[in-house]
């Protein structure tokens, strides 16, 4: 009778749901929504693919009538990526292009939202998006009167007045919502599929697999929301009032947690601003350059003196002897020596004070922003929506790892570059070079042009998939603890629950 | 033979100190059916939730067949087919949808013949029987919820003022159907209002007063008496009045 009981629950939700106008009202919602998120999605990928494509080529075509090697800075491209245009996370804000400059840092810049700023306005109609605030809410709108709303129909004292057990009850509740729910969603996820297939988004197998596991991250998100509704349904004994709660909930938790949990790590983790360190770097730079300074006049004046002795020789009879001007010479070069020795020397020096203080200020910026991160993740967490959001970003690869995880490659990138010039140029790259050439030499022969295909091609590496679920797993596992504990909840609060 | 419906030193009070029934004994026996008249909060209401599992008494016992509801819920609720009072059922549903739904609840499942079948008895038109619940009066909807507790094939039935809000032709209806209900065996306990209807179909009438019983009269008693009169004076609390022919004679 147990397992009939939730099967009749279960059909019964199923059918008072799919026969009610607030179902047709949210199905044709989500539908219209995640069509169009996949459309848009899919058509923006296209679009992203085809630009890709093009500046790929543009690099290419650049170096077309170049004759040096070491005048080129080539240009790396962040490729697009399905996954990433269904769920975009940060993926908008990265910069897209970084200019391979041997001897200096690599700098992602041009990220779609600096490009289009207008679509950093309202950010993406993403599938992230969809999960998240529509259907979060339209979870809330299909259980919070799971429990008070039968009460006040009467339909709850009719229906317990069978032999059916208050936890088959309420476990026949939750799931006749969640399917109510769920299977009508899958439709038009389903029919997005088949337009991405129609679009020709090149969807490899590795994608589908991150698309559904992106869509179950998203189912349980959705037990979460549902278990909630339960949860305050049970805990009140009117529709509106759960509803109410409900939606002060639903507030805090979509729109408000998230974001205040990254103003509040904000606020106990202070990082000093960028301008701060330059400052500081500033100071010591002007600091080392008055002592070098200093140190160069005293060393010049003591220098000086001991030329002008050298230059000045005196004979046994007083007179002052002129030097030979081979003798001049190499007094000169050794004193030019002596200086640049000593210059070299205070640069040097005034390198690594710089590089050490350099290194400094980064590691602290690295530890405090890393503090700061955990923390404001950590705060964020206790959102069922942000939990969400930040597994199916790891999940699409679009999460804050990603401008890490360019930076490195394009840096990776940059070193196989400079190895490329060492062995076409030869010699060292970056810096000053200087080419002496003498008149008495003949005319060199025009050089020859480079052969473009030898650039060395920077490849992108996505997270393999497994990587992936492993990063999104502690939050998978924390959105089914949210849905487990918030169903446990409603299944204790309806055991005591007053039906009369 | 034993009593299907029983209350035995039934007492119930409430977490606020409030008593609401206080030491109530009764029977109904198959083929009887038991009216409790009372005012509001007299304690009527809480006898039908005592019986079927929704409180728990504070001390003595509702019997269903002999078993103690409180001891064992599940048990005692196959034995019970309920009718609450402004029962709305589900409005997207059809009449036979909802009677087929709460027939499966009850762990039975009718072919939709006997669902009709129920449905005719109750004197739910035929026309009405796949219309929607919505847009049902409430003399429809108590029809379909009576459907329903026959369906269930219940020994027991009770009733939560039942004639609440009908037309007298309604309400006739009801009382003839009561009174077959009573005729094929089923121990019926009904609390009411409707001291006219009480009188009509019950074979007992239990007057309640503040959660006790300060009356009760049989079939034959009730010939005897009236029972609107005799109904105002319990409320008035005028023991000697109310005191059963016998007691008053002792």
């Amino acid at each position: 009778m147990t397992g009939g009981a939730v099967g009749v629950i279960v059909e019964k939700e199923l059918r008072d749901l799919f026969q009610s106008p607030r179902f047709v009202v949210t199905f044709g919602i989500v539908s219209l929504l995640v069509l169009a998120s996949f459309w848009l999605g899919g058509s923006h990928y296209l679009e992203a693919r085809s630009e890709y494509d093009a500046a790929r080529a543009e690099v290419l075509r650049q170096l077309e009538g170049e004759t040096d090697w070491t005048n080129v800075e080539p240009i790396v491209h962040l490729p697009p990526s399905p996954m990433a245009s269904l769920v975009s996370g940060i993926g908008h804000d990265v910069g897209r292009t970084a200019i391979i400059d041997p001897g200096t840092p690599v700098q992602a810049e041009a990220s779609l939202y600096s490009e289009r700023p207008l679509l950093a306005l309202w950010r993406f109609l993403d599938l992230e998006f969809i999960f998240r605030v529509v259907l979060s809410l339209f979870a809330v709108l299909f259980a919070f009167d799971a429990i008070s709303g039968e009460k006040e129909r009467g339909t709850l004292r009719l229906a317990l007045s069978n032999a059916v057990p208050r936890d088959v009850y309420v476990l026949g509740k939750m799931l006749g919502a969640f399917f109510g729910l769920a299977v009508p969603l899958l439709l038009p996820i389903l029919g997005g599929c088949l337009l991405l297939l129609a679009l020709g988004v090149p969807m490899a197998s590795a994608d589908w697999w991150r698309l559904a596991t992106v869509v179950g991250a998203g189912f349980l998100y959705l037990a979460a929301f549902l278990g909630l509704s339960l949860l305050v349904s049970s805990r009140t004994h009117r529709a509106s009032t759960s509803f109410l709660i409900l939606l002060v909930i639903w507030i805090a938790a979509v729109l408000v947690m998230p974001r205040a949990s990254v103003l509040a790590a904000g606020r106990w983790v202070e990082v000093p601003a960028v301008d701060a360190d330059i400052s500081q770097r500033s100071r010591l730079a002007a600091q080392l350059f008055r002592e070098n300074r200093e140190a160069m006049m005293d060393m010049l004046n003591a220098e000086e003196g001991g030329l002008r002795i050298e230059l000045a020789s005196e004979t046994d009879t007083g007179d002052i002897e002129e030097p030979s001007p081979q003798e001049q010479a190499e007094a000169v070069a050794k004193f030019q020596a002596r200086i640049n020795e000593f210059l070299t020397e205070q640069a040097t020096r005034q390198r690594e004070a710089l590089d050490d203080l350099d290194t400094r200020l980064a590691e602290r910026r690295r530890n405090l922003e890393d503090r700061r991160r955990r923390m404001a993740l950590g705060l964020s967490r206790t959102s069922p929506a942000a939990t969400f959001s930040l597994a199916a970003m790891d999940l699409a690869g679009t999460s804050l790892d990603l401008p890490q995880r360019f930076a490195e490659q394009t840096l990776a990138y940059r070193n196989v570059f400079e190895s490329f010039l060492r062995e076409v140029a030869g010699g060292t790259t970056g810096g000053i070079r200087i080419v002496v050439r003498t008149d008495d030499q003949e005319e060199p022969p025009a050089p020859e042009p480079i052969d473009p295909s030898q650039l060395p091609e920077f490849q992108f590496d996505a997270p393999p998939l497994r990587t992936s679920l492993a990063g999104a797993a502690p939050d998978l596992g924390l959105l089914a603890l949210f849905a487990l504990l918030f169903y446990s909840g409603a299944f204790v609060s309806f055991l005591r629950y007053d039906v009369r | 033979m034993r009593p299907l419906i029983e209350a035995h030193e039934l007492s119930k009070r409430y977490e606020d100190g409030a008593l609401a029934l206080d030491a109530l004994s009764f029977e109904v026996w198959p083929g009887q059916l038991y009216a409790m008249l009372g005012a509001n909060g007299a304690g009527k209401s809480t006898t039908l939730n005592l019986f079927l599992d929704f409180i728990q008494p504070t001390s003595g016992e509702a019997r269903i067949d002999g078993l103690v509801v409180h001891e064992r819920p599940l048990e005692t609720k196959r034995k019970v087919a309920y009718v609450s009072e402004n029962v709305a059922l589900y409005p997207h549903f059809t009449a036979l949808q909802n009677v087929e739904l709460f027939t499966r609840l009850a762990g039975r499942r009718a072919p939709r013949e006997e669902l009709a079948a129920a449905l005719d008895r109750v004197g739910l038109q035929s026309e009405a029987h796949d219309r929607r619940l919505g847009g049902f009066s409430k003399g429809m909807r108590q029809k379909t919820a009576l459907a329903i507790a026959l369906l269930k094939d219940a020994p027991a039935i009770l009733l939560d003022e039942p004639t609440s809000g009908l037309d007298p032709k309604a309400g006739r209806e009801l009382t003839e159907l009561l009174g077959s209900l009573r005729d094929e065996g089923k121990a019926i306990l009904m609390s009411t209002h409707d001291v006219f209807r009480a009188k009509q179909v019950a074979d007992h009438v239990g007057i309640l007063r503040s959660g006790r019983l300060v009356a009760e009269r049989d079939r034959e008693e009730l010939r005897e008496v009236d029972l609107e009169t005799l109904y105002v004076r319990a409320m008035e609390g005028d023991a000697s009045e109310t005191a059963a022919p016998a007691e008053a004679a002792a």
